[in-house]
């Protein structure tokens, strides 16, 4: 018993390394020669493994014991015990379904708006090329706003009336302009540069290439004399020399320039571009070339661009004269073969002679 | 407590490095991380919060030992693993105290597990044997085993604490306790 128990220890020894070397050497001669003491060795191994797993194991739990002390279990088990309430249980079941659908729910709405808001756009897109057509035909039309806060009191009640210009084609009395001055007008009158206004009717209207005949309705009106300038049959070449006389301001105002393009607004045929810088009131002004001949009518300028202008051609003057009939004319109506009165005088001449031709068009 | 128990919750990586370590700290935050997830598991399928412990504990020391055995792949969230582990062990007791187990509420991904928790068993058998060994050596020879097996005290320690008039009683003792809890132990 004594010897079996010295024997155990020395073989704890042995497998925990602690004998030395003689020892080690006198065991495992021992183990060789005696099988019951190698078995022993083996199974206490076997053991002590055992006891090494099973003390860490100990341990282990021991830290997970002390770990699951610092939680609050009961707080916890009061929040994630099965809820009275089936909704609630439900709920807690399915949150993460219920969370994949609602995304789904909101990406479906969130699609389906931006789709009907593309469709929106497309309609606006379409709205604006409404628009765009409207303008080829009208451009930014050169109508001058007159203000009537400080003219006299008699026509207290005129809230709107516009202005812009135009010029006479007959001794009698007719004068042509554009469409888009009068439209909409209750009245019109004109107003020659002496300041005397007269009053008009419309007796002809364009409305493709916007342009009005008016005739001058008005006892005080007494014939002009022979209309200096003559109409222009050919087109004009880029870089010719214009000028245009026109009504911007109660003052007749000279602009001049030169034929910048055989084409108007958006490759528009029936104008010309001129390089004049115009405003307000310009509209239905007359151009001429340097020898007195009628170009065409200022008609509009391009929103971005300054300092230029669209003119319609002169052989659509022509045209609506022709509308008209010929008798009323009279003989001294503008024409295409006389020669222009004003060919050969200095510009200042010019504009002396031309300005009784032009008038301010007031529409009311 | 809960918003604590979330915001640590360590990354995966972290949980095996210090595994790995033997860092207590990290233990402790992967206990904390995924308790609640196991407890609302338990809760909610039949079982109580003691239920959900000794569960969640032992699916704590299945990962634990396997990332030690240094066999452990991640191929899956830890979360997961660990749901895993304790639905397939709950599942068990479920099946052994014939409660019914018709149908279980989940609340995670389930990831095959079967092997890991088998293993597990077989190494916890040999626990439990050495366990019930050593209840069954009685005193003083459990304290005297454990404290120089398990508590690593030294034979002078030992010597001291029971008075043993020198450390020689004191060897002698052990190795008497030793040899019967050794005759239980590799008892049939």
């Amino acid at each position: 018993m004594r010897n079996d128990l010295e024997l155990d220890a020395i073989i704890e020894d042995y497998l925990l390394g602690k004998l030395n070397a003689q020892e080690t050497e006198a065991l495992e001669q021992l183990r060789r020669n005696d099988a019951t003491v190698d078995h022993k060795v083996v199974s206490h191994k076997f053991f002590l493994e055992s006891m090494g797993i099973f003390a860490e194991q100990l341990r282990l739990k021991d830290q997970l014991n002390e770990i699951h002390s610092e939680i609050d279990v009961e707080g916890l088990a009061s929040t994630l015990r099965p809820h009275p309430s089936r909704v609630v249980q439900l709920w807690r079941k399915h949150k993460s379904a219920i969370a994949v659908a609602a995304s789904f729910i909101v990406l479906s709405l969130v699609s389906i708006y931006s789709i009907q808001h593309n469709t929106k756009q497309a309609e606006r897109y379409r709205q604006l090329s409404n628009q765009v057509n409207n303008a080829i035909k009208t451009q930014n039309s050169l109508i001058r706003k007159i203000k009537h806060n400080n003219t006299t009191s008699d026509k207290p009640n005129i809230q709107n009336s516009f202005g812009g210009t135009g010029f006479a084609i007959s001794t009698n009395g007719y004068i042509l302009t554009n469409l888009h001055i009068i439209n909409g007008a209750d009245s019109l009158y004109v107003q020659n540069s002496k300041g005397e206004s007269f009053k008009v009717k419309s007796v002809y209207t364009d409305p493709q290439n916007d342009i009005a005949i008016l005739k001058i309705n008005d006892k005080h009106f007494s014939n002009l004399s022979s209309i200096p300038y003559t109409i222009k049959r050919t087109t004009s070449n880029i870089g010719e020399i214009v000028y245009t006389l026109g009504y911007p301001k109660d003052d007749a105002v000279l602009g001049e320039g030169y034929v910048s393009s055989k084409n108007g607004f958006i490759g528009d045929t029936t104008q010309y571009q001129v390089a004049i810088s115009v405003n307000p009131g310009n509209s239905g002004g007359p151009i001429l070339d340097n020898n007195g001949n009628l170009v065409g009518i200022i008609s509009g300028k391009p929103d971005q661009t300054e300092g230029a202008a669209f003119a319609i051609k002169s052989k659509y003057i022509l045209e609506a004269m022709r509308a008209i009939p010929q008798d009323s004319l009279g003989v001294n109506k503008l024409s295409v073969n006389k020669k222009s009165l004003l060919s050969g005088l200095k510009r200042t001449k010019q504009i002396e002679k031309i300005q009784d031709y032009v008038f301010m068009i007031k529409a009311y | 407590m809960n918003n604590s128990l979330k915001s640590s919750v360590p990354t995966d990586r972290e949980v095996i490095l210090g595994i790995l370590n033997n860092s207590e700290d990290t233990l402790n935050k992967l206990y904390k991380a995924y308790y609640a997830m196991v407890l609302q598991f338990i809760l909610n399928n039949n079982g109580d919060e003691d239920d959900a412990k000794d569960v969640y504990q032992e699916a704590i020391i299945i990962l634990y030992n396997k990332i030690k055995e240094g066999n452990f792949e991640l191929s899956s969230k830890l979360k997961t693993y660990i749901y895993s582990v304790c639905r397939r062990i709950w599942l068990k007791k479920l099946s052994l105290n014939s409660k019914k187990t018709g149908s279980i509420t989940d609340y995670e991904d389930v990831f095959a597990v079967e092997e890991d928790v088998e293993h597990h068993e077989e190494k916890d058998a040999a626990f439990v044997k050495m366990q019930s060994a050593l209840d069954h050596l009685g005193e003083p020879c459990k304290t005297i085993i454990q404290d120089f097996y398990i508590h690593n005290l030294s034979m002078q320690d030992i010597c001291e604490k029971f008075g043993y008039t020198n450390t020689d009683n004191a060897k002698t003792q052990k190795y008497k306790c030793l040899q019967r809890l050794k005759k239980i132990f590799f008892q049939p």
